[in-house]
């Protein structure tokens, strides 16, 4: 399977399943087969994951690129469980329209395939590590994409509570998830590199990322009003952002041991 | 709803005096460590930290509980000091997160600062102190009395102080030696990252062998007018196997043949070696618009020269696989005599007598030839205690993740 094949097929099953979706708005009978194409169109990306996998040998997890892959396949899962949960449905669109973004970004550069894993990313702790941040990731997007919907729905004096909880709800779901990500990180780093904590870049700005969402579960118990909260969540998922593509640019990552091979 | 502006340092307390505070608490922090010439803080070792650090805990919370009610310790142990206390923390790591966190310079102002080394700089010590002291009374009201609908509170918090208190004052007792062995010899000299004086171990490691295990070697066109590798038209990392091909523009290769470990033989044909003395040769068929020829090429290593196969200007040659797996045969021995035999390998520690040993590296420029080793031995006496903070934490998430689906609370 090859892998432009695999994304513009993901791509047009998002892209007919939004659209069948907003017209399933005047005909109902459209609202089943719209969601099984969306669903199909992350069905493809994991099928492709999981071919790559196995045509790797190793677990697509080491290059931003492969990243970028998982989280293309999930990101629009959340759209779904958002829907499902708290009957939202204009976030699922986003969260399509932001894997087609990721994936168009692997289809620009294409990567070099390289199989190779070096020994300190052979361990156990690797995959769960990895697929547990890039949970988190997902929920902190979707939840920074709510909230900047949220400060717009307020400047347009059309607040809604339940808008609110969600993305109060995913950023917990995020926090959760960094959390372990953090941490299993450092039981990991103490068997491959000795020591649990060694501020490397990596783990700065992941330590960073995890207090600004501190912060705002914090400030959200101290009853900070809504209109700076929801601000507050849109803009902390740039913090995120500068961990997972940024650290390699930073003049402090020249020795770090996590950055991500260039793509 | 009403708003009352406060004055300043009008009770309650809130955000403004907490911010103002946290600033102060830096800037005194700064000014420390410039006064101390840009020297970080000396902690001292077992048992004098975990004395401190209990009487830490202990004058905390007993003074969270005594002055339970007291304005000025409500405050200090409320959320707007700690959001303050986070931000500033934040901010401290947001300089580490950026500037190098190398030695520069003596007597250059980032090194006055600290900023260099951030996180043994007093400011950071100062604001991670007062972190510890209001999470400390925020924890003590709800430690006691105790409710086991506190005991997701209980644990991130308690999680979090003995992970973070204990990573810091146990920091001074954490040894790490780097400890290089030939094969056939035996040593217990280590190496600090800082020092080139060796100390002396309490434990000797024989080293028996080092054998490292290499991906495929790799396949590359080589343009030497312009020092550049060229891509090949699937953009892939070539792995040279029986039967691999690849093109470029206008050239195609074909692998005929791949003996993994091999050396020249007298008719110039390559015979099947010994995996100690052999190295990769490929026979390749190369393919241009003009011209079709065989040859033979190969990696090098020490002893040998690499063969390419030259075609226009260009270089067919064979790049050796990037390590795969390494590992060391040792001996560990102690003073006393207890002694263990255990193969390290990356990824797969062993314990000794409280000491963990590592594969940490090796001669690269020698490769899969290399006649050292490179160990690295850890003693941290503090490591369970600090995993037991972050055992609590994980068991919090647990717990937050559950109640956070199930409570369903709605924003007000
Ligand atoms: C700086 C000092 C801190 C103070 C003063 C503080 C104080 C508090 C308070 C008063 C609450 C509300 C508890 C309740 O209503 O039952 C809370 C909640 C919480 N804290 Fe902290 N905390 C601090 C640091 C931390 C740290 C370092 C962590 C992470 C390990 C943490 C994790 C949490 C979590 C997960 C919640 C639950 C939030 C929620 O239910 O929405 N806190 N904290």
């Amino acid at each position: 399977m090859n892998f432009n094949t695999a994304a513009e097929l993901a791509i047009v099953f998002w892209t007919i399943g939004s659209l069948l979706s907003l017209l399933a708005n005047r005909t109902p009978a459209l609202k089943l087969p719209a969601f099984l194409l969306s669903i199909a169109g992350s069905l493809v990306m994991a099928g492709f994951i999981a071919f790559y996998w196995s045509a790797l040998d190793r677990p697509p997890l080491r290059t931003l690129g492969e990243t970028r892959l998982w989280y293309a396949a999930l990101i629009p899962l959340v759209g779904f469980l958002v829907e499902y949960r708290w009957k939202i449905g204009w976030l699922k669109y986003y969260c399509m329209a932001l894997a087609t973004f990721f994936l168009s970004i692997n289809m620009l550069h294409p990567e070099v395939f390289d199989k190779t894993l070096m020994p300190a990313l052979q361990s156990p702790w690797f995959i769960p590590h990895v697929v547990v941040y890039l949970v988190g990731y997902v929920l902190l997007a979707a939840s920074s994409v709510t909230a900047l919907h949220n400060v717009y729905l307020q400047v347009r004096k059309k607040r809604t509570s339940t808008g609110e909880s969600v993305s109060h709800f995913l950023a917990l779901l995020g926090f959760v998830f960094l959390s372990f990500g953090l941490i299993f990180g450092a039981l990991w780093a103490k068997e491959a590199w000795g020591h649990y904590w060694t501020w490397d870049p990596k783990e700065t700005w992941a330590f960073l990322s995890w207090l600004a969402y501190l912060g705002y579960l914090h400030a959200f118990r101290y009853k900070i009003s809504q209109s700076k909260l929801q601000w507050y969540l849109a803009l902390a998922f740039v913090v995120l952002l500068v961990c997972w593509f940024g650290v390699n640019y930073l003049p402090s990552a020249q020795n770090s041991v996590h950055t991500y091979t260039q793509s | 709803m009403v708003v009352v502006r406060r004055r300043w340092f009008q009770a309650p307390w809130e955000f403004r005096e907490s911010a103002f505070f946290t600033a102060i608490a830096v800037i005194a922090g700064f000014l420390i460590q410039f006064a101390a010439s840009g020297s970080g803080i000396a902690i001292p070792h077992l048992p004098f930290n975990a004395i401190a650090l209990s009487l830490f805990g202990v004058v905390v919370l007993s003074s969270g509980l005594a002055f339970k009610n007291t304005p000025a310790v409500k405050w200090f142990g409320g959320i707007p000091l700690g959001l303050c206390l986070i931000f500033a923390i934040a901010v401290l790591s947001l300089i580490g997160g950026i500037i190098p966190q190398q030695p520069v310079a003596q007597g250059s102002l980032p090194t006055l600062l600290g900023l260099n080394q951030i996180f043994s700089s007093w400011p950071f010590a100062v604001t991670v102190l007062l972190f510890l002291a209001n999470l400390g009374i925020s924890l003590s009201w709800k430690l006691i009395p105790f409710k086991l609908q506190n005991l997701q509170f209980i644990l991130f918090h308690a999680g979090f102080w003995i992970a973070l208190s204990c990573a810091i004052v146990g920091s001074s007792d954490l040894q790490r030696l780097v400890v290089p062995i030939n094969i056939g010899k035996a040593n217990n000299l280590g190496y600090t990252m800082e020092s080139d004086t060796p100390q002396h171990l309490p434990l000797s490691i024989f080293l028996h062998d080092f054998s490292l295990e290499e991906y495929p070697p790799q396949l590359l066109l080589y343009d030497p007018h312009n020092d550049k590798l060229l891509m090949n038209k699937a953009q892939a990392i070539l792995e040279v196997r029986k039967g691999t091909t690849a093109t470029w523009q206008g050239i195609e290769v074909l692998v005929l043949d791949y003996l993994p470990y091999a050396l020249p033989g007298k008719d110039g044909v390559p015979q099947p070696a010994d995996r100690k003395t052999g190295i990769p040769f490929a026979k390749v068929r190369i393919i241009t618009a003009s011209a079709q020829r065989e040859a033979w090429i190969s990696t090098g290593s020490p002893l040998l020269k690499p063969d390419a196969a030259q075609l226009d200007g260009l270089y067919l040659i064979m790049m050796p696989g990037t390590p795969k797996s390494f590992r060391s045969a040792v001996t560990v021995q102690d003073e006393k005599g207890h002694e263990i035999m255990a193969n390290l390998e990356v990824n797969h520690p062993v314990s000794f007598m409280g000491w963990k040993l590592y594969q940490m590296g090796y001669d690269e420029k020698a490769g899969r030839w290399s006649k050292l080793s490179l160990i690295e031995v850890i003693h941290d006496p503090w490591l369970p205690a600090v995993y037991l903070g972050f055992f609590m934490i994980m068991a919090g998430n647990i717990l937050f993740f559950w109640n956070g689906i199930k409570r369903r609370e709605v924003v007000k």
